[in-house]
């Protein structure tokens, strides 16, 4: 392409300026700017909330088994029951790592992979979903944060094994 | 270390889930924002949005009954939408390329991936306030600049030109009637989708969405 053709592909784009209403409404440094003492509390909101975290995850776990026991008994519309078991899933993939446990975040992944755009399912699917929420419960039974040391690599070690396995 | 005060700002959180919801107001309110409100959903939010004059959206993606893209959607193109402008970071736990991109493509302004951290999320507000960019309405797109940086050495395909915006347009806006213009229009000689528009699979990390959004 030309020069020439880049120039009229691109007259035809209507640039806009916003209005500044953000910029004006900030000031840099003084008093309640943000500072390193202000990140090292908005870090420790983090913490502090993670004692909650595993009170709201074992209400994730009851809303899932219950999801995933319902979709193994074919009772209801597979698809419900997968997008169930996905939305709660997908919550957990993201509260995990933000509370300081990157390994359910790690196998919520793989989960997930299983669940998205799932449309019906049999018995070899529904065994590696219970292995995947198996192995989410040892991580938080056994409180594995981080990368959950050698029990947390074996762990995952064994996750990926099966996944290539299929 | 010294940097922005945001007392002043307005923030709006869109997430369904309470337990995130608390955890991005604490970060905010530790930063120093004083007047965040919260929604539960893209259609609550937007209503939300008619009263509370947001500066900033933090929105989660997958969302009931409205998601997040549909909102995004609604707040750029939807001829009722009470401030098109508003700067949208797209916070969630999709970290897939192709979704990197949609969330790009429907006007967003900063994609961030969960699991959060405080830094990570002032990192993005920090990059609105020192980044603004124009607006810019083609094809079926309204929303930020896509095009971060100038890139004199460019050779790739012309987005612009080639009309490959994925954008849905809302029903009654702008963007479908222009769509619907385009569609009475002689079918143009077909274009191949950009490269870097793929759907590649594989999650990402923050710092190559950060990169990807920057080319």
């Amino acid at each position: 392409m030309s020069d020439k053709t880049k120039g009229a592909a691109n007259a035809k784009a209507e640039f806009i300026t916003p209005p500044k209403t953000l910029q004006n409404k900030v000031d840099k440094g003084g008093p309640g700017a943000v500072d390193l003492d202000a990140l090292a509390k908005a870090e420790a909101v983090i913490d502090n909330l993670a004692g909650d975290y595993l009170d709201w995850v074992s209400e994730d776990f009851i809303r899932l088994e219950v999801a995933f026991v319902t979709l193994k008994s074919g009772e209801e519309d597979d698809k419900k029951n997968i997008d169930a078991m996905f939305s709660i899933v997908h919550d957990m993939k993201g509260q995990g790592g933000s509370f300081g446990f990157p390994l359910m975040t790690q196998i919520c992944d793989l989960l997930s992979g299983i669940l998205e755009n799932g449309e019906s399912f049999g018995g070899r699917e529904h065994r590696a979903m219970r292995v995947y929420i198996d192995a989410m419960r040892v991580v938080i039974t056994h409180k594995l944060k981080g990368d959950g040391g050698k029990e947390g690599s074996q762990l995952l070690m064994g996750l990926q094994l099966m996944r290539q396995k299929g | 270390m010294s940097d922005y005060n945001l007392s002043r700002l307005n923030f709006l959180i869109v997430d369904d889930n309470k337990h995130m919801l608390a955890l991005v107001k604490g970060i905010l309110h530790a930063l120093g924002v004083k007047n965040v409100l919260e929604a539960v959903d893209g259609a609550d939010a937007f209503k939300e949005l008619r009263h509370f004059p947001a500066d900033v959206i933090i929105s989660d993606w997958n969302m009931s009954p409205l998601d997040g893209m549909d909102f995004v959607r609604m707040v750029r193109t939807g001829s009722d939408s009470p401030n098109p402008f508003v700067p949208i970071i797209m916070l969630t736990g999709y970290t897939e390329m192709n979704r990197v991109t949609e969330a790009r493509d429907s006007g967003v302004h900063e994609f961030l991936a969960k699991p959060i951290s405080a830094k990570k999320l002032y990192g993005r507000i920090k990059s609105i306030i020192e980044h603004p960019r124009s607006f810019v309405r083609v094809g079926l797109y309204f929303g930020p600049d896509r095009r971060r940086k100038a890139n004199p050495n460019y050779n790739g395909s012309e987005r612009r030109k080639e009309g490959s915006d994925k954008m849905v347009p809302l029903p009654g806006s702008q963007a479908a009637e222009a769509a619907a213009a385009a569609a009475a229009a002689p079918e143009p000689a077909a274009t191949p989708a950009p490269a870097d528009d793929g759907g590649e699979e594989g999650a990402m990390s923050q710092d190559d969405i950060n990169a990807l959004l920057d080319m």
